[in-house]
């Protein structure tokens, strides 16, 4: 049987059309990027009947896209999802849904379900978007599925995420702070504490500055670049391919390795993290292991949470 | 015969081998707790709190304002893990078996919450599929539960579009998707207006009928004097009586002030103990003075001030 919470989530949502506006806003913007992008190469230079440019252009159009519709999926998620639990708590609709049989474990599968099918369904309206650029030419289809599928599986673990905070909260406003905050951390505080471990590390010796570079891997942002990379790497400059060299060059400074720390060091010796040697895993394996995993920790607390009979109502 | 027994406040717990209402298979109680305690912080919710709710009762909990209503039910429901003492709940200690108190216990909080782009059908239908109703009983179900609160008409209305009373009936149905054995509802009765009240009594009434055993909190005594068998009165967390509310009465004060009103227009008032020495006031009247009777009324205060008497108006 469908789960209950899924199934009502998806009526209450249809019936409100705010979906639709949301999908309206998301294409919307989407296209936008795409003219942007067009217009800013095309005063460049001539596109019509440069082959070269114009696979360059199909490439550089398609990671715009994929970068503004990643950087919209995290910005529309925790307004969807925030109030994943907390809305039902400030309803008061949290408590006969607890004397139920359903289990917390199925409340919190349901709310992300809820989100995830949404999510799912605006990038698949995203799709023709994409074709364009894919018709322009200058990257593989299945590396254009891959950029999708890879934005798909970080919106499923982020809404996971939001869902889960949301069972710590009372009020729904409350919990879009939270969540607004909380993706904040997700796509900042990997590469702040890169930048600071490094200040911190260049400072000791005079070596090259090289914290882990698992900071900068562990991020939404890293694992879409990373997982792109197949296709021709020339042309313009442009978000994901700056983040792709990016993690590439601090993966390189460490040895190859993503978690070691100072491993040329002799003061560093003693703060390396892990002894590894030069690992062969892709950015965005250690990316989404590393976002899975804190995913899964943070809907285990947030089950916890929902568990009754509780030592205060809540 | 008009002696006047010193009132003693506190109440002995009756030993549920004398409670009423037995039947014959599974626990007699459908409720038992015992030394029951609820502590938030410093502050004591439930006090050592000793409760017995018969089979096929209707049981009804008075108490003032934070007395710890709410708090008792939600330690029945599976809600809420008690800080100390032990409770059963249909013969499952709701703490470590939630969910086999579940499938038999109905419960109704005090607050109303409703979604908001539901129709009533939807409403009933999500929570019978939250009971794992499969879907084929659903249409019969619903129905049927609409008629049983008279909400039939308003099967596709939107759920927020109902008045309080209609969402308070709605609230009821969904208590009542799994066909518990034992309803619990918290003030099912604010916000009602008269008509709805003496309707929603009718209800339980008929609800009871059917072998449900009701425990309800309300701070609407003389409703629940008369649909309760039984009734328990708390304050501050703890339970200052408990029975049926005419034995509560007796226990207490003992004496009942009778009015009588004769046909030559006069009118006397008598004191009688209990239902023995009332009977025999009125046949000594009847039968032995041969007066013409033509009005004879008990004028105990009741449940009103049997709470006003035991109450202080302690808030914690
Ligand atoms: N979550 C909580 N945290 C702290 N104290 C609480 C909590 N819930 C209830 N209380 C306190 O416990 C006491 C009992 O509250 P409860 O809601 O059970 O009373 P009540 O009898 O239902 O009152 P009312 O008639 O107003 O509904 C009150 O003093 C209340 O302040
Ligand atoms: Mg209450």
């Amino acid at each position: 049987m469908i789960n209950p919470v899924l199934a009502r989530e998806l009526r209450e949502r249809m019936r409100t059309g705010r979906a639709f506006v949301v999908i309206g806003v998301f294409l919307a913007l989407l296209i936008l990027t795409v003219f942007l992008v067009y217009q800013g190469r095309q005063s460049t230079g001539v596109i019509e009947f440069d082959l070269a440019r114009q696979t360059q252009l199909g490439r550089d159009l398609y990671e715009w896209v994929l970068f503004v519709m990643l950087a919209l999926v995290l910005f529309f998620v925790p307004g969807l999802t925030a109030g994943a639990i907390a809305g039902e708590r400030e309803r008061q609709t949290l408590l006969p849904l607890q004397v139920t049989l359903l289990r917390p474990r199925s409340i919190l599968i349901g709310k992300v379900l809820a989100g995830m099918s949404f999510l799912v369904l605006l990038l698949v309206a995203a799709v023709p978007v994409t074709v364009v650029s894919y018709l322009l030419g200058g990257f593989r289809l299945i590396d254009g599925l891959k950029g999708l599928l890879a934005v798909v599986i970080v919106a499923i673990l982020h809404t996971t995420m939001v869902a889960s905070l949301s069972a710590f909260t009372r009020r729904v406003q409350t919990a879009t702070l939270l969540a607004y905050g909380f993706t904040a951390l997700l796509v900042l505080l990997g590469p702040l504490m890169y930048v600071t471990m490094g200040i911190a590390d260049s400072s000791h010796g005079n070596d090259q500055a090289n914290p882990p570079a698992v900071l900068v891997a562990v991020n939404p942002f890293s694992v879409v670049a990373d997982i792109t990379t197949g296709a021709t790497s020339t042309g313009e400059s442009n978000p994901l391919r700056a983040i792709r060299s990016g993690v590439a060059e601090a993966k390189a400074n460490n040895n190859d390795s993503w978690f070691a720390w100072f491993p040329e060091d002799d003061i560093g010796a003693r703060f390396r993290l892990v002894n590894d040697g030069p690992s062969g895993l892709p950015a965005w394996v250690v990316g989404l292991a590393g976002m899975t995993l804190l995913a899964g920790g943070m809907a285990a607390l947030a089950t916890r949470r929902l568990r009754t009979p509780a030592e205060v109502e809540r | 015969m008009s002696e006047h027994v010193d009132g003693e406040v506190m109440v002995e717990l009756l030993e549920p081998e004398e409670l009423p209402g037995e039947v014959a298979d599974g626990p007699e109680l459908a409720v038992r707790a015992t030394g029951l305690t609820k502590r938030y912080g410093t502050l004591v919710a439930v006090d050592r709190m000793d409760l017995a709710v018969p089979r096929g009762s209707i049981f009804g909990l008075i108490g003032p304002n934070g007395a710890g209503k709410s708090t008792t039910f939600a330690m029945m429901a599976t809600l809420l893990r008690p800080t100390a003492g032990s409770i059963e709940v249909m013969g499952a200690n709701p703490a470590h078996k939630p969910r086999t108190v579940r499938r038999r216990m109905g419960y109704m909080p005090d607050s109303l919450g409703v979604y908001d782009n539901l129709r009533v059908d939807e409403y009933l239908e999500f929570f019978a599929a939250s009971y794992g109703i499969p879907r084929a009983e659903w249409p019969e179900l619903v129905g049927g539960l609409l008629e049983l609160v008279d909400l039939a008409v308003k099967r596709t209305a939107m759920v927020n579009s109902l008045s309080r009373g209609m969402k308070q009936r709605l609230s009821l149905a969904r208590a009542l998707v799994h066909d518990p054995e034992l309803l619990v509802l918290d003030e099912p009765a604010s916000g009602l207006d008269p008509r709805a009240r003496v309707e929603l009594r009718e209800l339980l009434r008929s609800l009871n009928g059917m072998g449900k055993t009701i425990v309800i909190a309300s701070h609407i005594l003389a409703e629940l004097e008369e649909m309760c068998s039984d009734v328990a009165i708390m304050e501050a967390g703890r339970l200052l009586a408990s029975g049926p509310p005419r034995q509560i009465l007796q226990q207490l004060g003992g004496a009942r002030s009778i009015r009588v009103r004769f046909a030559d227009g006069t009118a006397e008032t008598f004191t009688v103990a209990d239902d023995a020495d009332q009977a025999s006031l009125l046949r000594r009247l009847v039968v032995d003075d041969e007066r013409d009777v033509v009005e004879f009324i008990e004028e105990s205060g009741g449940l009103e001030q049997l709470f006003m008497s035991l109450t202080e108006g302690i808030v914690q």
